[in-house]
């Protein structure tokens, strides 16, 4: 198989696993749709950078009420994608760092910079 | 854009932009409708007003205050009725609704006179009461009457006495989410930090966005007390005045309902650096996962867990048994804001059911984001809907039933399609675990009920057959399934009181559990 072969194969799996764990995301979880941009990309920053430590076993932080309140919805996030996704087991921790940063790309664009939430950019709560 | 146009609507094109159909493959950057506009004229809109959505939504579920609205008797009459956001004190705040009875008079020539004497005479009727809502009106706001001004006049008066001023006529906003808005943040600005916490735990929590529809806070305050964590104030089913004027203490903010109460959590985050942790309180699974997610943040998740087992051991067969009747039953999820998403993908998984329409009449595309983000490709998302628009799309998808309010409900029920309260309820709570299992019960009663085969009789006129007799519930629900599946042993239909609350107020919770031992330790 030539090299561009194999290379959209990983794409198309990468991009099948993120489809998957986003249809997690959207139907199960709410962290993701707090009311105006700003608070989403805080949102999103904290909860998917602390699953992506999670999920490679990396120190998190949680010391404060706020980061602590991340990690909480990371932890459940995690377990719910090694619950649901066998083929996590089988991921080597950069594919997991790849993986992860590219879920968030995909999560920040459908959340953000792609909604057609015309109230995310109001001013005040 | 996936935009759905009715017929009915074609004479106000602008109402096109309002519902979408979900098709395979689309997301929230394809299909999203508008969402909390001011209605268009000409549709006739099934929304509240601004004065409802403050006063009647989340005032009044305060337990222990007298709710004064200052205007016509007839804007605190309509709806007050309506309401089922009960209370541990005796229902206080149900049995008792209070209004200054504005009249031409007072519009021509000024209403304080009036509402400092209402003020003054309701206290003194309720001498046990000491804390009051005040609510303006459209009649009192056009004419400008200084309802602050007055509160603090009678305050002079009577000093142990508390009043809340909500400025919140009914023409704020495009519907009662206006209000929902302004209330939240008129009690964080007037109210919030005016009273100091009284702790009784190293675990606290506000309770947001609940307004104790049938009991439903009350089950969600039972399984936080049996982890140890104090509920220092629930906004506002059941909840107190002056507990909610401490909400500053707490540790964390639970929030429930987004659309309703998501601001005073935002504003507590900003200006006291409370997290907001949103969960669901609807469903087995994002239960469970919320009391996991709140033990989590107090690092008490064993009790959380010992909650989850044994509730889900007493209910889940129950639940089990319906879901396996109630299967490809449809439904219209037509609530007001966030039952929408709490619900849209839960009671498929979980009840089997397929939602072929969600609507709002009050939500933000903000609710529309989580209720399309979580309903099946196909789902016809309507915002704001008229009452033609309703019929069409019930002609059209044919739902077994319709979950939704009074109004629609009723027009509902003319067109023989079954309606649940989805704001009251018919026999909630619905929250809990056990209160899920009464929602899969009463989803059961309406899909399934022999009375359907009776409603389309004319009795004065049709023949009715008298050698047979009607086809049973079993006959109708149980026709799909095999005797194995049927009779599966342990599974049950539901087999809970019917008050399932009520006993809740006398427990006694294990002061233990509120203390954190290794915190004391260090």
């Amino acid at each position: 198989m030539s090299d561009e072969k194999v290379n959209m194969k990983v794409e198309s799996v990468q991009n099948t696993r993120i489809m998957q764990m986003e249809d997690y995301i959207m139907k199960h979880c709410l962290w993701q749709f707090h009311s105006r941009s700003w608070d989403r990309e805080r949102q999103n920053e904290g909860v998917l950078s602390k699953a992506k430590q999670l999920l490679c076993d990396e120190e998190v932080a949680k010391e404060t009420p706020e980061d602590r309140c991340y990690w909480v919805d990371a932890l459940s996030l995690t377990e719910a994608f090694r619950a649901r996704f066998a083929w996590f087991a089988q991921m080597d921790k950069e594919s997991i760092k790849v993986l992860m940063e590219k879920l968030k790309e995909r999560i920040d664009y459908v959340t953000i910079s792609g909604s057609l939430n015309k109230e995310l950019t109001v001013a005040r709560y | 854009m996936p935009h759905h146009e009715f017929e009915c609507s074609t004479c106000i094109p602008e109402r096109k932009s309002h519902a979408v159909v979900k098709g395979e493959g689309e997301d929230l950057t394809s299909c999203l409708p508008e969402g909390h506009l001011l209605t268009i004229p000409g549709t006739i809109s099934e929304r509240g007003c601004a004065y409802c959505g403050a006063k009647h939504v989340i005032g009044t579920p305060m337990k222990d205050a007298i709710h004064m609205s200052h205007g016509p008797v007839g804007c605190t009459y309509d709806t007050w009725h309506t309401k089922r956001y009960i209370s541990d004190n005796d229902n206080f705040q149900l049995k008792y609704t209070y209004a200054t009875d504005m009249k031409e008079s007072h519009v021509v020539f000024g209403g304080g006179d009036l509402l400092k004497k209402n003020i003054i005479e309701a206290f003194k009727a309720h001498p046990e009461i000491n804390r009051m809502t005040v609510y303006q009106t459209c009649a009192s706001a056009l004419i400008g009457d200084d309802m602050e001004a007055i509160a603090r006049d009678v305050l002079k008066e009577m000093p142990d006495k508390d009043i809340f001023v909500c400025n919140s006529p009914g023409f704020a906003g495009p519907s009662q989410s206006g209000g929902h808005h302004k209330i939240n943040i008129a009690w964080i600005n007037e109210k919030v930090g005016t009273v100091e916490p009284k702790i009784t735990s190293d675990y606290v929590i506000n309770y947001v966005g609940d307004y104790n529809i049938q009991g439903d806070c009350e089950v969600m305050c039972d399984y936080f007390k049996r982890m140890g964590i104090q509920v220092l104030s629930s906004f506002t089913g059941n909840g107190s005045y002056d507990e909610l004027r401490s909400m500053h203490g707490a540790h964390l903010n639970v929030l429930e309902c987004a659309r309703s109460a998501e601001y005073i959590c935002n504003e507590l985050r900003v200006k006291y650096g409370i997290p907001r942790l949103d969960i669901d309180g609807f469903g087995f699974e994002p239960l469970s996962d919320s009391l996991m997610k709140v033990a989590r943040f107090f690092g008490i998740e064993d009790r959380a867990q010992a909650i989850i087992d044994e509730e889900t051991a007493r209910w889940k067969p129950e639940l089990d048994w319906y879901k396996k009747r109630l299967t490809g039953v449809k439904v219209c999820l037509w609530p007001g804001g966030s039952k929408l998403w709490h619900w849209a993908n839960v009671i498929h998984e979980e009840m089997g059911v397929e939602v072929v329409s969600l609507y709002t009449k009050f939500g933000h595309q903000g609710d529309m984001e989580k209720g399309v983000a979580r309903a099946q490709p196909g789902t016809l998302a309507i915002d704001d809907p008229n009452e033609l628009e309703g019929i069409e799309a019930m002609e059209k998808l044919k739902p077994d039933v319709i979950f939704t309010g009074m109004r629609p409900g009723e027009v509902a029920k003319k067109r023989r399609v079954q309606y649940l309260n989805a704001h009251a309820y018919h026999n909630g709570p619905y929250k809990g675990y056990e209160g899920w299992v009464r929602f899969a019960r009463d989803i059961y009663n309406a899909a399934f009920s022999p009375i359907h085969q009776l409603s389309g009789i004319d009795i004065s006129r049709d023949p009715i057959a008298t050698d047979k007799g009607f086809m049973t519930r079993k006959m109708i629900s149980d026709v799909k399934l095999t005797p194995e599946e049927a009779n599966v042993e342990g599974e049950r239909p539901y087999t809970g009181d019917f008050d399932c609350v009520t006993k809740l107020r006398n427990k006694v919770y294990d002061p233990e559990l509120s203390r954190n031992h290794e915190q004391a330790a260090v």
